[in-house]
């Protein structure tokens, strides 16, 4: 429902756009057999600039047919991430999404959820190809009715003893002992739940991403590095968001390759302590220098096999990204959200790049499965695992 | 267009990310895929079509099970050539031709959305508030009353003088007795020695009026008019009902917005408390005319309440500038005072007796005396 325009039946859109950064030479593309220099089959180059793999001999190189108008610019392999979904199509989905939402008293929500990411995942394309989506609503749902079995009826029953019912103290006092250890547990189990679930539904030329972290070990790391931070008054915290970050990347795999991670925390405690001099005389705008700061550091140290990503965030583009989505969704009530949502996911990865050769064809399945359960309790929380794109 | 049944398009294993291009011809009854000399035969009924929905996006066939094989076919009349060639599809696969009524129920989605976030916005939380407000006890509201109370009017901040109290009191129990038997609560007013000219209902029975508005009042119908408004918000339980409006808005922008996270959601914020405010608005005109009728039955001149909102006008007049009415939380004083003249003009104007005929109302302002000013 709700989908654009056709295209010319021989050019599809996204044709039309060759990536904005120059692109290098691809001089180990053969040129294509000219059966598929058909304009209907890969007409022209795009942003992906990975050498290809030796072809088999029926194999086009890809992009190696027709004009090349960045050919002999620069040796570096720099490979982007391209977003072709438009705000309009995206409320053609949500409207539905609303409406059956409200219609059935929210049970829809789920669903609604699926539907949005898996538009989201497919109109993002690497190298050709697009990524899949793969999470379904039941799913989901059954995971949302999990988590508020083991959590959320357990933790409204342990508030109530504590605010409300007329128990003894003591009972009332264990009761507001276990609310805070409650949540210090199960804030860190739904972080790794639901980048368990996410990455695990989606995929790229038919690979899944997948997470190994044991739960165990970041619910010790979260432990520790919320006791560090309150004990060193806020100081431990930007080596603590780096460490959790950190144990998100290294766990992460796509098919049988890692990501890895070379960062330091200590390397943002300086922009940090700089933040909490000046957050009162910036009134506050500093915050966003920190933010685009951390995000650079963040992607800059996470790497793909032997390529490593670039993120160009300003804190001005920042600004501009929050304010218009702020502005958006005030003036229409919230109803501009696909707008807003679009926004987001082009100025990501509009700014983001991967420099450094992928390998890709040296990539083996190897899925794990993640239950949606996770998730579910991340729902508690609106926590966030970097992943999440819808 | 005329049928084509061979087409071209990359196969994906499922174990590799290589994508190897493969040779489709389109049967009655499934899809001949060649890859690498080798033809594999999926039928229809296995298929999946996963992408290509769609301007750009390529159509994507998978089939098996969690990790599937797949084909992607980049030219989208592919699948007007497969329903021309397997018509009996259903609804497995995308179907282009239906691309305008797909559009039309989208656009009759989206009017169908507005309608019933206005509706429910406008009647159905209101609705749901009163009633879920009707529900709670009185004990409860007194409780959270009381806690809010201590928190805006501190007791050491409080005019006390005993025998001026009672001037006010004989005001409220002249009032509540024009209230039906079955109002459960009990009154209780409370005098802060803040100068700022404001009063304020909590729920439960509890009414705190400031000094700056005791010493702008010049006769005891004046004071009535304020706290009839204020009663009327207890007895209307307009608090518990904000409460349970504030959550259900929560509720609703959730809905319209799908997930919100991080800076989007102060927006969200934003959007909610613009919304409160005109659930405020609605509840102070609730609670002005209710005060006014409530003034007329207990025999009490409205004049006193309409004069005295006059006097705040001029004063606000001359303060400068007001907010527009839709980012204020009362309607304008103008406003307030037409609707409350055109309210007491309906009634044939009994004559009043003076309210404390015989007591000199100023005297009511030496209530503060003897508290600390704060």
């Amino acid at each position: 429902m709700g989908d654009e325009g056709t295209t010319p039946p021989s050019r599809p859109s996204f044709f039309k756009r060759p990536s904005l950064e120059p692109e290098p030479a691809r001089p180990t593309a053969p040129p294509s057999p000219p059966e598929h220099a058909a304009p209907s089959y890969r007409p022209a180059p795009r942003g992906p600039v990975i050498p290809p793999p030796p072809p088999p001999p029926t194999l086009p190189a890809p992009g190696s047919g027709g004009f090349d108008p960045y050919a002999q610019a620069l040796p570096r392999t720099r490979t982007r991430l391209l977003f072709h979904g438009t705000g309009g199509s995206l409320f053609g989905i949500h409207v539905v999404n609303v409406l059956l939402t409200l219609v059935t008293l929210g049970v829809y929500y789920f669903w609604a959820k699926t539907r949005v990411r898996v538009y989201l995942m497919s109109q993002t394309e690497l190298e050709g190809s697009r990524f899949a989506w793969h999470g379904n609503g039941r799913e989901l749902f059954w995971g949302f009715l999990k988590a508020c079995g083991v959590f959320g009826v357990p933790t409204v029953l342990l508030i109530a003893i504590r605010d409300l019912l007329d128990v003894p103290a003591e009972l009332k006092y264990v009761a507001g002992i276990l609310v805070p250890l409650v949540f210090v547990v199960v804030l860190p189990l739904a972080m790794v739940g639901a980048r368990r679930y996410r990455l695990s539904r989606i995929s790229w030329r038919g690979i899944r991403f997948s997470f190994r972290g044991r739960a165990a070990d970041f619910v010790k790391l979260f432990i520790l590095g919320s006791l560090l931070s309150s004990l060193s008054f806020g100081l431990y915290y930007p080596i603590f968001e780096v460490r959790r970050h950190q144990f998100m990347t290294e766990h992460s795999w796509f098919g049988n390759r890692r990501f890895r991670f070379d960062g330091r925390g200590i390397d943002l405690f300086w922009p940090f302590l700089v933040v909490v001099l000046l957050a009162l005389p910036t009134f506050g705008l500093v915050l966003l220098w920190y933010l685009a700061r951390k995000r650079r550091y963040l992607w800059d140290h996470t790497l793909a096999g032997e390529a490593r990503f670039r993120c160009t965030v300003t804190a001005f583009g920042l600004f501009l990204l929050y304010a218009g989505n702020l502005l958006l969704l005030v003036l229409t009530l919230g109803l501009a959200w696909p707008w807003a949502k679009v926004r987001s996911v082009r100025f990501l990865l509009r700014h983001l790049s991967i420099e450094g050769p992928l390998h890709l064809d040296e990539i083996q399945q190897d899925a794990r499965a993640g239950s949606a359960t996770g998730e579910g309790l991340a729902g508690f929380f609106g926590a966030g695992t970097g992943f999440d794109f819808g | 267009m005329r049928t084509r049944s061979d087409w071209r398009g990359d196969y994906l294993d499922g174990r590799t990310a290589h994508l190897r291009p493969a040779e489709l011809r389109l049967m009655a009854t499934g899809i001949e895929v060649t890859v690498e000399g080798q033809t594999t035969f999926w039928p229809y009924l296995e298929l999946r079509q996963t992408q290509g929905r769609y301007a750009g996006e390529d159509v994507r066939l998978e089939r098996g099970g969690e990790l599937s094989e797949a084909v992607i076919v980049r030219d989208r009349d592919f699948l007007v050539s497969l329903r021309q060639v397997a018509p009996g599809l259903g609804g497995r696969l995308y179907e282009p031709g239906q691309r305008s009524l797909r559009l039309g129920l989208t656009v009759a989605a989206g009017v169908a959305v507005i309608a019933l976030g206005v509706a429910i916005y406008l009647w159905g939380i209101p609705l749901f508030a009163r009633a879920v407000a009707a529900q709670v006890p009185v004990a409860w509201e007194e409780q959270l009353g009381a806690a809010v109370v201590r928190e805006v009017a501190p007791p050491k901040g409080r005019c006390t003088d005993p025998a001026r109290q009672q001037r006010i009191e004989a005001v409220v129990s002249r009032l509540a007795a024009a209230l039906p038997a079955s109002v459960p609560y009990r009154f209780r007013v409370l005098v802060d020695s803040e100068d700022a000219v404001n009063a304020m209902a909590a729920p439960g029975g509890f009414i705190v009026v400031f000094r700056g508005l005791l010493d702008r009042t010049d006769s005891a119908e004046e004071l009535a008019g304020v706290l009839a408004h204020e009663m009327q918000h207890v007895v209307h339980r307009h608090v518990t009902r904000m409460i349970v409006q504030h959550a259900s808005t929560g509720l609703l922008l959730a809905a319209v917005t799908g997930d919100v996270t991080g800076v989007m959601a102060y927006g969200l914020e934003s959007a909610r408390v613009l919304g409160a405010l005109q659930y405020g608005r609605r509840a102070e005109e609730e609670a002005d005319r209710d005060g006014l009728r409530m003034l007329l039955a207990a025999g009490i001149d409205p004049g006193g309440m309409i004069g005295f909102f006059e006097k705040l006008a001029s004063k606000e007049k001359a303060a400068g500038p007001t907010l527009p009415r839709y980012l204020s939380s009362h309607p304008l004083l103008g406003e307030r005072i037409a609707r409350l003249k055109a309210l007491a003009s309906a009634r044939p104007p009994a004559p009043p007796a003076r309210l404390l005929a015989d007591y000199d109302w100023t005297d009511v302002r030496r209530i503060c005396a003897g508290a600390p000013p704060r």
